[in-house]
């Protein structure tokens, strides 16, 4: 199955992987736009990967948590932007990898 | 010891039988859900192991390449920057496969991108643009490559995760409750049918003693 890869970002992130060759680029500010364009998106059939910022990821958790577990198609990437990867208070893989386990494991 | 039991069960051999046989099944069950159990996990541990780097990685290219990107946005103003990444020709296509982990579909990407791109190729122009954007394209290049790679694994992740959480909420399910349950069942049945067949017996010899007396 072809398909596209869309990043949904801040101004600047998107600059980047356009420079990096990724046609779908949108710029969103708020949370509530985030959402929107990613529920657009996950609309489209043709994108299967979804690269989005940490920052926004944060922000719209429940909405990208509600959604990965009952679709596999398509992917959320989270990455940082240019602040650098964020301190977060829960990393998200680290705590499904110790639910799973049972134990820590050294990421 | 009091112990749970299914509730509401006659105790004739109708159901002993019964109940044997659904032990007998919940047994097997529990086998085998024991070993899917164990293949997931040792699936999970592999995966892990590619994890690991991956993610660093991707933040190291990163921050590199936002490096020289806003170091093109100073050098060549911020607009020429976008106006340069919006005539970029798209480089990336992804091919999306699936395929099956002890039952778990999990997507397999495999990226045709052409991650040696000529400062040509990329579609910009190079008169009022810096080197510093090709290197920054370049960078976002080798990101995306390595962004989609570890989407892939963190996606199997996730999935081989829920799927080991509710395999291990089943076998835990029959291992503690279900058999047991069942166990237990069987047992008062068989006692229940052998006080029975006690009280029978007393009662033919009680029977038989009073007509003797007669």
């Amino acid at each position: 199955m072809n398909s596209s890869i869309a990043v949904v970002a801040d101004v600047d992130t998107v600059t980047g992987f356009k420079l990096g060759g990724i046609k779908e680029g949108h710029v969103v500010e708020t949370s509530q736009e985030a959402e929107e364009t990613l529920g657009n998106i996950i609309k489209e059939k043709d994108v299967s990967i979804i690269i989005i910022t940490e920052k926004i990821g944060d922000e719209i958790r429940d909405f990208i948590d509600r959604f990965t577990k009952s679709n596999t198609l398509p992917m959320i990437i989270e990455i940082p932007d240019k602040s650098g990867p964020s301190d977060r208070a829960v990393d998200p893989m680290g705590d499904l990898i110790k639910r799973v386990i049972g134990v820590e494991m050294v990421k | 010891m009091a112990q749970e039991m299914i509730e509401g069960i006659n105790p004739t051999r109708m159901e002993l039988l019964k109940l044997k046989d659904r032990e007998k099944l919940a047994v097997k069950g529990y086998s085998l859900l024991k070993e899917k159990r164990n293949a997931l996990i040792m699936e999970f541990f592999n995966i892990l192991e590619r994890v690991k780097g991956s993610r660093e990685n991707v933040e190291e290219k990163l921050k590199e390449a936002f490096e020289d990107l806003t170091a093109a946005q100073v050098i060549m103003g911020d607009l020429a920057v976008k106006k340069a990444a919006l005539s970029v020709k798209e480089s990336v296509n992804v091919d999306i496969d699936s395929r099956s982990i002890m039952g778990v579909v999990v997507p397999v990407v495999e990226s045709s991108t052409s991650p040696e791109r000529t400062v040509v190729e990329r579609g910009y122009g190079f008169v009022d643009t810096s080197v510093k954007l090709d290197e920054a394209a370049k960078k976002f290049e080798e990101s995306i490559a390595l962004i989609i790679e570890l989407g892939e694994i963190e996606k199997t992740i996730i999935l081989l995760a829920g799927e080991i959480e509710s395999t291990k909420r089943r076998v835990n399910a029959l291992e503690h409750i279900i058999i047991p349950r069942l166990e237990n069942t069987v047992k008062y049945i068989e006692m229940r049918l052998e006080e029975m067949e006690r009280e029978n017996f007393v009662r033919l010899k009680m029977i038989k003693k009073s007509m003797e007396m007669e």
